[in-house]
């Protein structure tokens, strides 16, 4: 398989898949607004800047709002054409990595892609604000969709393992944002208002996490219904069958790593597969108690930073345009990791249009 | 006669309708066509368009127009009456275009190399030496089977009376046939009834046909030569095709930065390493391929491609430096080389053309402005045009002062009437609309040519110019049997 087609194939799961988190992580706010009606105000900022801190924009965000609400929050992740992560922003880049290799993937992808993106073009702040969970409902259904149509049509080689890799190695992140925006909440209401964090609110606000994981009903069958912290987190990050805990989403990358290279266990081919071998290895082994031991918010910002070094390696390993036997590695030179997909549209852009006979 | 052409126009006085003869009847291939729209009511047509509409839009079938905000794409425009060439028209054209073709790669192949028709000065020397499109450092290159032009696509025109004319030779990367295929599966779609009422010949092999003609020049040491196909990229206007293409093929699209020279040899790169490539059907221009050679700034090439080409390791389709043999100030020159190197007569006729660089054509140009049509030599889709009725005196005397600043650069032609064929504007009424026609010549070891082409219509009305940039639209081309 071509390196760009797999690179391609890659970021086009990639952004599909923070499409639907980031419709997930305003459906459960606008839900959890709704529960909280009676205590605070839909307009709260401290309810909307969490939002914000997940996708760790708030500069970007500052420059262009002056205050946290629903509807500068709101237009700011799902309209925001200079937020990179906007919904629009990614289904818009899902869709032009899918156009540059539209004849390698089915055309019922390629439709359902374009579907989304037409609908999202067509899509006003209006008609959000009128019927946010319909709309959001709408983004989670064209991703499941997405992902169906991809396991029914597309062949489950090389290429559908890049797709698996991008989709996990992004869920996980998200997972781990999720958790540990909402511990940095809890945390500074437990400073301001010592009352409330160990009331109906604290629930209220973990079965929100769980919600917009599509975990609750998952989390209830395995410990019925004792929401507290401690089980929440156990299941979200260390349950090895549930599809958007943090260590199912690990073990699913690891296995499509795996199968591109051959690697098995205690014999690794490349450094992807190293470091996320071991990552997978030390999440089965871990407890809730050695989580807490290092301190939840340090556990997963490591976390995070680990799963950059396997995106790196991924890339460095099947991606990069760079072949050592015929051309000296040159780092000023050398493509950079972030955004690849994001970053390289425009270089070539003018020298594209040439005229056509 | 139907309800749509009742109240149809043909305007015969002035120009060819395709559909309705100068006495006002149908033309015999046109009958059945016309009994099946005469059943169509205004809903069944507007049903139809829908069918079309969808159909294309899930195709992601869309171009974009250079000069406007950037990523705007729009859906070509295409016109749901098709266009009907009787078989023994279309036979006439085909044998005129194998005629064309082989003259034409026969004045390539002795302007790479003994240039005989130069020292019998049938071509002036300089015409050939200062085009921008002649490769000096290609003399004594051999391609394999000697070919240099793979893939082309003529534009053919029709006069007032009806007569073909080849307009122009479109020799370096003719574009469209991805319309002529997906405009037969839309009316497949839309018109199935009217499928069984004509024998149309099929088209719906040329992707095997021109997978065929690349792997027939592959070099010669190579048993299966791998093909890929070079795009300029997802910006390119025509990037729909080149990957429509590769799917059909079932062969690699590549971008330059997927290939990588090493020893001159070419190669791509991998997931799994580097793997060799042996026929590259690039739809890059000349001057974007090498940074090496050509243009130093191209980041859609490869450096060391050409060198690979020389030394005969990897096959370009079509060859470098064939823009020499489409300027259209060779064109005029077409029936002599016919003539030259075949001893025939053109079966295909050329329009008329004055060279501006001829003292005495230039002198006829200046004065004639407002009746010509005035075309840069080098300019291709429709740019770069001046078309005298339609054009104001300012226009007119800007052109002027650029014909005579640069004269080597211009020819001149008579405004032609292009015959006109029924289109619905919008999915009400019939107008006559201006077309052409494109057909998609495969030259390997034999020539194939997929019955029909392109037909490319002028959607503006009272428009001459067909080209998608300008606004131009296509109809499904039917040749039938009789």
């Amino acid at each position: 398989m071509l390196s760009r087609v797999a690179e391609s194939l890659f970021w086009m799961s990639r952004y599909f898949e923070r499409a639907e988190n980031t419709a997930r992580f305003l459906d459960v706010n606008f839900n959890l607004l709704l529960d909280l009606n009676k205590i605070t105000h839909i307009e709260n900022p401290n309810y909307w800047i969490a939002l914000i801190l997940v996708t760790s924009d708030k500069e970007r965000f500052n420059s262009l709002y002056e205050t946290y609400s629903a509807h500068t929050v709101t237009d700011y992740l799902v309209f925001n054409k200079n937020n990179p992560n906007s919904i629009t922003s990614c289904i818009s880049l899902a869709r032009e990595n899918a156009r540059s290799i539209i004849e390698s993937i089915s055309s019922e992808m390629w439709e359902q892609v374009n579907n989304l993106y037409h609908y999202l073009q067509s899509v006003t702040p209006q008609f959000v604000h009128n019927d946010p969970y319909g709309f959001y409902k709408e983004i989670k259904n064209a991703s499941h969709l997405f992902q169906g149509i991809t396991d029914n049509t597309f062949s489950h080689n090389e290429g559908w393992d890049f797709i698996q890799i991008a989709k996990y190695l992004e869920r996980t992140d998200n997972i781990a944002r999720l958790i540990d925006v909402k511990y940095h909440m809890l945390l500074s209401e437990a400073q301001s208002q010592p009352e409330i964090v160990e009331g109906s609110e604290d629930i209220i606000q973990w079965m929100a996490v769980l919600k917009s994981c599509s975990a609750l009903e998952a989390f209830r069958k395995v410990y019925l219904s004792k929401i507290d912290p401690d089980n929440i987190l156990r299941f979200l990050i260390l349950d090895r069958t549930f599809p958007r805990s943090i260590n199912f989403s690990v073990c699913a990358a690891e296995d499509a790593l795996w199968r591109i290279s051959g690697s098995s266990r205690h014999r690794y081919v490349n450094n992807a597969d190293r470091l996320i071998g071991k990552l997978e290895a030390e999440l089965s082994y871990t407890a809730i108690e050695d989580i807490y031991a290092k301190g939840l918010h340090i556990y997963l910002e490591d976390l995070e930073q680990r799963l950059v070094k396997v995106g790196e390696q991924v890339h460095l390993t099947y991606f990069a345009y760079h072949t050592p036997e015929i051309e000296p590695l040159d780092i000023e030179e050398a493509l950079p990791f972030t955004g690849v997909a994001g970053g390289r549209a425009n270089w070539s852009q003018a020298q594209q249009h040439q005229q056509q006979q | 006669m139907s309800r749509f052409f009742e109240r149809y126009e043909p305007e015969t006085r002035q120009f060819f309708d395709e559909v309705i003869s100068t006495e006002g009847a149908p033309r015999p291939h046109y009958d059945k066509m016309l009994q099946r729209f005469a059943q169509f009511s205004i809903d069944d047509i507007k049903a139809r368009r829908e069918i079309v509409n969808i159909f294309f839009r899930n195709q992601g079938i869309t171009f974009t127009v250079y000069g406007e905000e950037e990523g705007v794409e729009r859906l070509f425009p295409f016109d749901l009456i098709p266009r009907v060439v009787p078989s023994h028209e279309w036979e006439r054209i085909e044998k005129g275009l194998i005629q064309r073709i082989t003259a034409l790669n026969e004045f390539l192949n002795d302007i790479y190399h003994a240039q005989k028709i130069l020292k019998d000065k049938v071509i002036p020397a300089e015409l050939i030496l200062g085009s921008q499109h002649f490769r000096r450092e290609f003399v004594g290159v051999n391609p394999p089977l000697g070919i240099y032009i793979h893939v082309t696509g003529s534009d053919i025109i029709r006069d007032k009376a009806g007569n073909y004319f080849v307009l122009e030779d479109n020799l370096r990367t003719p574009s469209g046939v991805s319309y002529m295929l997906q405009n037969r599966q839309a009316m497949k779609r839309a018109f199935p009834v009217l499928f069984d009422k004509y024998k149309i010949r099929p088209i719906e092999n040329y992707p095997q046909e021109l997978l065929r003609t690349l792997q027939e020049i592959g070099p010669v040491s190579r048993r299966e030569p791998n093909v890929v196909v070079l795009t300029p990229g997802i910006y390119n206007s025509a990037y729909f095709e080149h990957s429509f293409l590769a799917r059909q093929m079932g062969v690699e699209l590549t971008e330059g930065k997927d290939l990588v020279v090493n020893n001159n040899k070419v190669y791509t790169r991998t997931t799994r390493g580097l793997e060799q490539v042996d026929v590259i059907y690039r739809r890059v221009d000349d001057a974007f391929l090498d940074p090496l050679v050509f243009r130093p700034d191209s980041k859609l090439g490869v450096a060391g491609l050409v060198n690979a080409y020389r030394k005969g390791n990897v096959t370009l389709a079509n060859a470098i430096g064939c823009g020499v043999a489409d300027d259209k100030v060779i064109y005029s020159f077409v029936p002599k080389i016919i003539k030259y190197y075949l001893g025939e007569e053109p079966i295909l006729e050329n329009v008329p053309t004055w060279l501006a660089s001829n003292p005495a054509d230039l002198k006829y140009i200046l004065a004639n402005l407002d009746s010509l049509v005035v075309k840069a030599a080098n300019e291709s889709g429709g740019y770069g045009m001046l078309i005298g009725p339609e054009s104001t005196i300012e226009e007119q005397e800007n052109f002027a002062e650029m014909i005579v600043a640069n004269p080597r650069n211009y020819i001149a032609q008579p405004t032609i009437s292009l015959s006109r064929h029924p289109s619905f504007f919008n999915d009400t009424e019939l107008w006559g609309c201006h077309i052409d026609l494109r057909p998609y010549v495969l030259y390997g070891k034999t020539i194939t040519i997929v019955p029909g082409g392109l037909t490319r219509v002028a959607l503006k009305r009272g428009s001459l110019v067909v080209n998608s940039s300008q606004g131009g639209g296509s109809k499904d081309t039917w040749v039938v049997d009789e």
